[in-house]
């Protein structure tokens, strides 16, 4: 039973986990241990990268049953579904891990060095659980690791009150998230004996109607705390930016999408899509995500936060695509469905890969400048010419510019939303089309987005002393941004070699779907696209002979300085001006001294972006939870009289109950 | 043959652009009881500039010297999927308007971004207005397509026109005329003419594209200039091919390959001439009326893909 793939699983879940541990226990006194563990963990994740490659093209589903080991049914089985996930997991693990190594080496003492290695590689080994789990404990148990680890991770990088509050409401929503994500599987279980994946798809179908919205809302619900939907992505820009590069690059790369393979898993692999309106929910709660999510990015001065509010902007996108797939099921046009969850999961993984890169190349950028804060930077081009490329691949992928990534996977979502006009409903038939002006608006928005963040980061001059010294990353992190940017640039032009088994994948989740033809032509105009632009993009080169550096017309003044140039809080000025609405800013004016407004002092202008949403939608949640705790706060007496009549009380009533269940 | 018929367009496209620009300047003088310059002046630019020395600024990298160059491959690649004398395109027959909205984008992109390179003020002024302009501008562009393409049922530019070639020129409906009204304002946005930004202007108050090109200069500065007359011939011949192809050649044969060219040259006059007309008579949009003048288009292409509803086949 435990040879060939199999045992190859078996053999990569082991050796993460192993590694965690001798790390953590033997680095400070060892000196190869380190590098011996980073290696491990580097294998690991290329083992399941070929585990992954060979059951997403459906050569094998390797199980493993480790029930013996567990009190609980506890297993594990890679099917086509879990392989993509996994190939996800392993295939960004390698570059961001070989990122990480001279990262953390630059940044950490060797104790907090030891410790980050180890949670690293247990954050790994947790979301290769959840993806690969095949009962619902093997599941619940990766998705609560995967939430503690990576909190652990966050506070490992820094102990300060405002870090340990932003952790708190990350651990607290995702909490929130994994109750409703039990509440899914405790909600099969009258229907179905046990909660081993296959019984619960078996009984799928014959539940009534009501479970069945029940389990969808509330895998929506718990799985959207975890992909960051709106509005439930509060937690996202707060934990993301403060957790190291590397782990940020995990986190918003890659432990986003085991949500929407959860969500993928329960409404499509399990309930064979959701009732007649969850598609529609799910689009409108998408496009709602993307549009303000890329809005709040664009007023983003801060790297990272920015690349934080674009994942949930991404999330969107991904949604969309599911939304749309839902409706076309619930219409009885799989080909359609096959189409739109096609394009979501190309935007997943198109969307793990370039966030990556992006989050490493912030990474990169904070190391050399010392500041992630785009005012700060500048002129990074000429002095970290390598990083810069990778991140311009980067951005041009999230942007969706065609021979870029993002670009096939956008115009799958839009191909699909566009073929919802054949659909016989009169609401699918206005709304799919409609969106693809929402979809267009956020790619608009998301172009603009980043042509700010490469702008600023790394063209013009330097803003600060940070930026003006930089250097270019080391060989380490630079081998690790080139892996991500080749996998964008070659999925851009060739994304056949994706789309194929992504068919099959889909032909799977969704029963009695062809190939869609749009797969096809996507695939056979790319190249020729990438040949027609880049071939005379190559012939106009031979114009540029001649060149000299001559200084910039300064307008009569001596010279130009980098305080003239455009800022990111200047360039996405007029969007927010026109998106007033969205941000409502919090302005402060104060003149000195107050008596005199015509011969002011001093003046002063603050102003602080508000997160409107978090008035509307959090306030009253969060004084209902308060008021209710207050009560329940009666019971607790301190008496322990009281407490002992409390267990008398549980006792009798679970006799009675028993008594009476018969 | 039928690919040479295609490259051919291509050609005529590309190399009919600063024509058309020309024509357009020309008209505008006139309208303003001015002589103008010789209409083959732009081509006397393009070949003075393209063998001139290159100045570049002193802080730029490599992504100033790329932008042009990508900016000019990726017009060329949208050049390829419009027809203009028969109902097929090198591209357009199997890469959908999806594709060829987006390669403008990628041009957009780079051009913006090497505006941002050359590290003075106005750079980042006309990339931060252009960004604002082009990102409101994306969704009516696609609606309206959109609106087409449901007309249609078919979603390569060539199919779509083959379409329209087949319907009657009184059989037109309500979805038409909103999508050319809304097309017809995106073009004034995307290709930088009034009122949305003046193609004249040297003030930093009002420019845009303007604004982005001030550091270019030699062979760059052509190659930015012929990508921005291409991408007006394009929209024009868009604008015609969507919505006035009649005329186009059905088959292969010369002679009425050269009525297809003799109606296209006449119909572009038309619609050169009214675009003087507007950009004489109009005044620029004050930049924060910009996203009204959008917010109209799109929701005139949405109302056209709602109306979608009633005329499909």
């Amino acid at each position: 039973m435990l040879i060939g793939p199999t045992g190859a699983l078996f053999v990569l879940l082991a050796v993460a986990l192993g590694v965690a541990v001798p790390v953590i226990l033997m680095a400070s006194r060892a000196p190869g241990a380190r590098r011996l563990a980073i290696t491990l963990i580097l294998a690991a994740s290329f083992a399941g990268c070929v585990l992954a490659v060979f059951g997403f093209l459906g050569r094998a589903a390797p199980r493993l049953d480790l029930s013996w080991a567990a009190p609980f049914p506890f297993s594990f089985v890679v099917d086509r579904l879990s392989a993509f996930f996994l190939l996800l997991v392993c295939a960004v693990a390698i570059p961001v891990t070989i990122f990480a190594a001279p990262y953390f080496d630059l940044h950490y003492s060797e104790r907090r060095r030891n410790w980050t290695w180890g949670f690293f590689s247990l954050f790994l080994l947790s979301m290769i659980v959840v993806v690969t789990a095949a009962t619902g404990f093997s599941f619940l148990v990766g998705w609560e690791l995967m939430t503690l680890v990576s909190a652990g991770l966050i506070l490992i990088e820094g102990d300060s009150a405002e870090r340990r509050h932003n952790v708190f409401i990350y651990l607290l929503m995702m909490h929130a998230g994994a109750a409703a994500v039990a509440a899914c599987f405790f909600l099969f279980l009258p229907y179905s004996h046990g909660l081993d994946f296959e019984a619960v798809r078996a009984s799928g179908a014959g539940m009534p109607g009501g479970i069945r919205a029940a389990i969808f809302l509330a895998a929506f619900v718990g799985f959207g705390a975890k992909a960051g939907l709106i509005p439930l992505h509060l937690w996202l820009p707060r934990a993301h930016p403060i957790a190291p590069s590397p782990v940020s690059a995990l986190m918003s790369g890659i432990m986003l999408k085991t949500a929407v393979y959860g969500f993928v898993r329960f409404t499509f692999d399990f309930l064979g899509g959701g009732p007649w309106w969850s598609g529609y929910v799910v689009l409108i709660v998408a496009a709602v995500t993307g549009l303000l999510g890329i809005l709040y990015a664009i007023a983003e001065d801060d790297l990272k936060r920015l690349l934080a509010y674009s994942s949930v902007e991404n999330i969107g996108i991904i949604f969309l695509g599911l939304g749309a797939s839902l409706i076309f099921l619930a219409h009885g046009v799989p080909l359609g469905a096959a189409l739109a969850l096609i394009a979501a999961l190309f935007h997943t993984f198109n969307h793990a890969f370039f966030k990556s890169l992006l989050f490493l190349g912030a990474g990169a950028i904070s190391n050399s400048a010392h500041s992630a804060n785009l005012n700060e930077l500048g002129g990074l081009q000429r002095r970290m010419p390598f990083t810069g490329a990778a991140v311009l691949i980067g951005c041009c992928s999230i942007a969706g510019l065609p021979l870029f990534s993002g670009f096939v996977s956008e115009w799958l979502t839009f191909r699909s939303l566009l073929a919802g006009s054949a659909l016989i409903n009169t609401k699918a038939q206005i709304i799919l089309p409609l969106m693809v002006g929402i979809l267009a608006l956020i790619g608009g928005l998301a172009a603009a987005c980043f042509v700010k963040t490469f702008g600023t980061a790394f063209l013009g001059r330097p803003r600060s002393t940070g930026a003006e010294h930089a250097e270019e990353a080391p060989l380490g992190m630079r081998t690790g941004l080139a892996l991500l940017a080749a996998v964008c640039l070659a999925i851009g032009i060739f994304p056949g070699f994706l789309l194929r088994p992504l068919v099959a994948l889909a032909q799977v989740l969704i029963p009695g779907a062809g190939v869609p033809e749009e797969t096809l032509s996507i695939a056979r105009i790319l190249p020729w696209t990438a040949a027609i632009v880049l071939g005379t993009g190559a012939l106009v080169a031979v114009f540029k002979r001649r060149e000299r550096i001559a200084r910039t017309w300064a307008c009569g003044l001596p010279g130009l300085s980098s305080r003239m140039q455009y800022t990111s809080t200047v360039f996405s000025k007029p969007l927010r001006f026109v998106f007033a609405q969205v941000y409502r800013p919090d302005r402060k004016v104060e003149e000195l001294p107050a008596d005199q407004p015509y011969f002011p002092v001093s003046i002063s202008y603050r102003s602080v972006r508000t997160t409107s949403y978090e008035r509307v939608f959090y306030r009253p949640f969060v004084e209902l939870i308060l008021s209710l705790a207050y009560r329940l706060r009666r019971l607790q007496t301190g008496n322990i009289q009281v407490y002992l009549l409390y267990i008398f009380l549980a006792l009798v009533s679970l006799l009675a109950f028993l008594r009476f269940e018969r | 043959m039928r690919i040479a018929l295609d490259i051919l367009q291509v050609l005529l496209l590309i190399l009919g652009a600063p024509l058309v620009r020309a024509i357009i300047a020309r008209l505008k003088a006139r309208l303003q009881r001015r002589r103008g310059a010789s209409i083959w002046r732009p081509y006397a630019e393009l070949f003075k500039l393209l063998r001139k020395e290159e100045l570049v600024p002193p802080t730029s990298s490599a992504v100033f010297r790329l932008a042009p160059m990508v900016l000019f491959g990726a017009t060329i690649g949208a050049a390829a999927f419009v027809p203009v004398v028969h109902a097929s395109a090198l591209l357009g027959s199997r890469g959908d308007f999806f594709l060829f909205v987006y390669l403008l984008a990628l041009g957009r992109f780079f051009l913006s971004v090497g505006a941002l390179d050359g590290g003075c003020a106005f750079g980042g002024m006309g990339a931060s207005r252009e960004a604002l302009v082009s990102s409101l501008a994306e969704a009516p562009f696609l609606l309206g397509l959109v609106a087409i393409a449901i007309v249609a049922s078919r979603v390569d530019i060539a199919g779509m026109v083959a379409w329209t070639l087949g319907q009657n020129i009184f059989n037109i409906s309500a979805v038409h005329i909103l999508a050319f009204t809304s097309l017809a304002m995106v073009i004034l946005a995307e290709t930088g003419r009034m009122p949305v930004d003046n193609p004249t202007t040297h003030l930093e108050l009002t420019m845009i594209h303007e604004g982005m090109v001030l550091e270019y200069s030699g062979p760059s500065l052509a190659l930015i200039e012929w990508a921005s007359a291409i991408k007006l011939h394009i929209m024009v011949a868009l604008l015609i091919a969507l919505f006035f192809p009649w005329g186009m050649a059905s088959n292969g044969s010369g002679w009425g390959i050269a009525v297809a060219l003799l109606l296209y040259c006449t119909k572009t006059a038309v619609l050169v001439i009214l675009l003087s007309v507007i950009e004489s008579s109009v005044a620029k949009l004050r930049m924060y009326l910009v996203p009204d003048f959008l917010g109209v288009a799109s929701a005139l292409s949405a109302l056209a893909v709602i109306f979608t509803m009633w005329v499909k086949r």
